[in-house]
C-alpha cells in the first residue's frame, strides 16, 4: 500500500514528478528541476511538502518520563516550546533505530515526528517504554495532518507576507518562531504548528496544518513566491549540509558515536532505550565515523561504494570503508560523499573511491560542505 | 516530448542522425526528461570500436546514473567534450547541442534495424 500526502492534488497540478519514498509517494521534483529548486533554497526560500513524515501525539502525565526512557536525548535540557533532535536505539545494538524531531508544543503535550518508514517502529517503542501507573496517551496522527517544511533565507519574510495580505487567513505570527522553538498558530480557523526546524541547513520552518486546509497553505506559499521543491532537492540539500539520513549514515550497525552525533545522547538523566548497548559500545571503542569526500571533477562517489587509501604505490591501498550517501553537490560544482570510514581516517587525506569499478580520487573533509545558511547564523553569533 | 522524424531511434532512449557517412548519437527527450537534471557524462574514448548495444558512456543526473549504448557498431569518431563543463546541454538541447558521439558505422545494417520516429513515440507513449 502506497501512502500519499493530502497535498497530493496540488502537486499534480504543478507538475510533479513522483517518486516511492518509505511507503509514501511524494514529489520528487517540479518543473523547474532539482537543480533550480536547489538553488531556490539556498538563494531564496523554497517549499517542501514532507508529510511522509510521521507524527506521534504523545500526552497525558506519563508523557516526559516515557519519552526520557525512548529516546536518547535529554528533554531536561529544553522547556515546552522547544524542539529537540533525538535517537531512538536498538536495544540489542545501540544502532540508531530512527532519529526524530519531537517538538514540546505544551506542558504535557509532545509530537514525535520519526522517519516514514519508523513510524510504527516508533509507537511500539514508545507502548513498550509508557509505564503502567502514569501511562501516556501515545497515538499516531500522521493521516490528519500535513507537514509543510518552507525553508531558506527568504523563509520567514513569505510566511509574513502570507500573515500580513489583506484577509489572510493566517492568524498568529509562525515567521518568529525562534531556531528550534514550537508555537501554535491558526490557518483558516483551524490549530496548527510551527517549528523553527528544517532539513536544508536554511534558516526556516516546518509547519503541521490540518489535512483539510493544508493544500490552500501550500498554494499560497507557491503564489507568494516560494518555489515548491520535491524530495531530490531535500536529498542534495541536507547533504550538502552534512546532515544524516536514516537509512544511510544512521542505522542498522551505526550508532550515534559512529555518526559523529554523541551529543544527541544524555548519559545524565538515567536510563534510556539501548542505554547498556551503548555504554558496552562505548567501552569497546569506536572504530568507525561518518567522514566527508570531496570528488576532484563532478562525478560524485554513491551510496555502497568502496572506499580505499588512496596514496598506495600502484593504485587504491586497503579498505577504509563505504560511502553511505553521494551527489552532485551544486554550491560545490564537484562530486560529494559521506562515508563510514576507518576512525583512523583524517580531514586532509586524500582516498579513492570505487566507482562501479574505476578509481574516483577524493578528499577527506569535516561537512558541512558548502557555507549553509545556519552555519553562517552561528559564526557570526 | 519532442521527437524528430528525420532520426532514428533504439530501444534504449538513444538517437541516431545520418551525418554523410557518420552517425550522429545522442539521448532522447524522453530520456532526459526522466532522468532529471544532468550533472555529470562520461564521454567514450575517441578510436574505440564499438558493437551495437554495447554501453559507451554514462549520464549521471541527480537522481540516477544511466548507461549510453551504442545504437549502431563502428568506430567512435569524435565525442562533445563541451558536456564535460555543461552537462545541462543534455537537457536543455538533447538532439543539438547536447550531441555525445560520432560514430562511423562498420555497416549499414544497424541503421536499418533502428526504430523510426513513430515507432519510438509508440514505444515512449505506452
Amino acid at each position: 500500500m502506497t501512502y500519499r500526502s493530502p497535498l497530493h492534488p496540488v502537486h499534480v497540478r504543478l507538475g510533479a514528478r513522483f517518486s516511492v519514498f518509505g511507503g509514501w509517494e511524494m514529489p520528487l521534483r517540479y518543473p523547474a528541476g532539482t537543480l533550480a529548486e536547489h538553488r531556490a533554497c539556498r538563494d531564496g526560500c523554497a517549499v517542501f511538502d514532507v508529510s511522509h513524515l510521521g507524527s506521534v501525539l504523545v500526552a497525558g502525565e506519563g508523557a516526559y518520563s516515557c519519552l526520557q526512557r525512548t529516546f536518547t536525548n535529554d528533554l531536561g535540557k529544553i522547556e515546552p516550546g522547544r524542539a529537540q533532535y533525538t535517537h531512538l536505539l536498538d536495544p540489542q545494538t545501540a544502532s540508531v533505530a530512527d532519529d526524530c524531531i519531537i517538538w514540546w508544543e505544551s506542558e504535557a503535550t509532545f509530537h514525535v515526528m520519526p522517519n516514514a518508514a519508523n513510524t510504527s517502529g516508533v509507537v511500539n517503542a514508545l507502548s513498550e517504554e509508557t509505564s503502567g501507573s502514569e501511562p501516556a496517551h501515545i497515538e499516531d496522527v500522521t493521516s490528519t495532518r500535513a507537514v509543510v517544511a518552507i525553508q531558506g533565507p527568504d523563509a520567514r519574510h513569505m510566511l509574513r507576507r502570507l500573515a500580513e495580505q489583506a484577509g489572510s487567513p493566517m492568524e498568529g505570527a509562525p515567521y518568529e518562531v525562534r531556531h528550534l522553538g514550537v508555537a501554535p498558530f491558526r490557518w483558516m480557523g483551524h490549530d496548527a504548528l510551527v517549528a523553527g526546524t528544517g532539513y536544508s541547513g536554511e534558516d526556516g520552518v516546518e509547519c503541521a496544518i490540518p489535512a483539510s486546509v493544508a493544500p490552500g497553505f501550500f498554494e499560497s506559499l507557491v503564489g507568494h513566491g516560494c518555489v515548491p521543491a520535491g524530495l531530490a532537492a531535500r536529498d542534495t540539500l541536507r547533504l550538502e549540509a552534512g546532515l544524516p539520513l536514516h537509512g544511510h549514515e544512521l542505522g542498522p550497525g551505526i550508532t550515534p558515536y559512529e555518526a559523529g552525533l554523541s551529543w544527541v545522547v544524555s548519559w545524565e538523566k538515567g536510563p534510556f532505550r539501548g542505554r547498556e548497548a551503548l555504554d558496552r559500545h562505548r567501552a569497546s571503542g569506536i572504530k568507525q565515523s561518518i567522514r566527508g569526500l570531496v570528488a576532484t571533477g563532478r562525478q560524485p562517489p554513491r551510496a555502497g561504494d568502496e572506499v580505499r587509501r588512496g596514496d598506495a604505490p600502484g593504485g587504491a591501498g586497503e579498505k577504509l570503508g563505504t560511502v553511505t550517501s553521494g551527489n552532485y553537490s551544486p554550491g560545490l560544482g564537484s562530486g560529494i560523499a559521506l562515508a563510514l570510514l576507518s576512525k583512523t581516517v583524517m580531514p586532509g587525506e586524500r582516498v579513492v573511491a570505487l566507482v562501479r569499478g574505476k578509481e574516483l580520487p577524493c578528499e577527506v573533509v569535516t561537512p558541512p560542505f558548502v557555507p549553509t545558511g545556519l552555519e553562517r547564523a552561528k559564526r557570526s553569533l | 516530448m519532442e521527437v524528430p522524424a528525420a532520426l532514428r531511434y533504439s530501444s534504449d532512449h538513444e538517437w541516431a542522425a545520418m551525418d554523410g557517412a557518420e552517425i550522429r548519437v545522442g539521448i532522447t527527450d524522453y530520456a532526459q526528461d526522466a532522468l532529471g537534471d544532468v550533472v555529470y557524462v562520461q564521454l567514450p574514448e575517441p578510436g574505440r570500436k564499438v558493437e551495437a548495444g554495447e554501453v559507451i558512456g554514462e549520464v549521471e543526473s541527480t537522481k540516477s546514473v544511466s548507461e549510453i549504448y551504442a545504437p549502431v557498431s563502428g568506430t567512435i569518431r569524435s565525442v562533445n567534450t563541451e558536456l564535460s563543463d555543461a552537462p545541462e546541454e543534455l537537457n536543455q538541447d538533447p538532439y543539438g547541442r547536447g550531441w555525445i558521439c560520432v560514430i562511423e558505422p562498420a555497416s549499414s545494417g544497424d541503421w536499418d534495424g533502428l526504430l523510426d520516429a513513430t515507432a519510438y513515440q509508440a514505444l515512449t507513449a505506452g
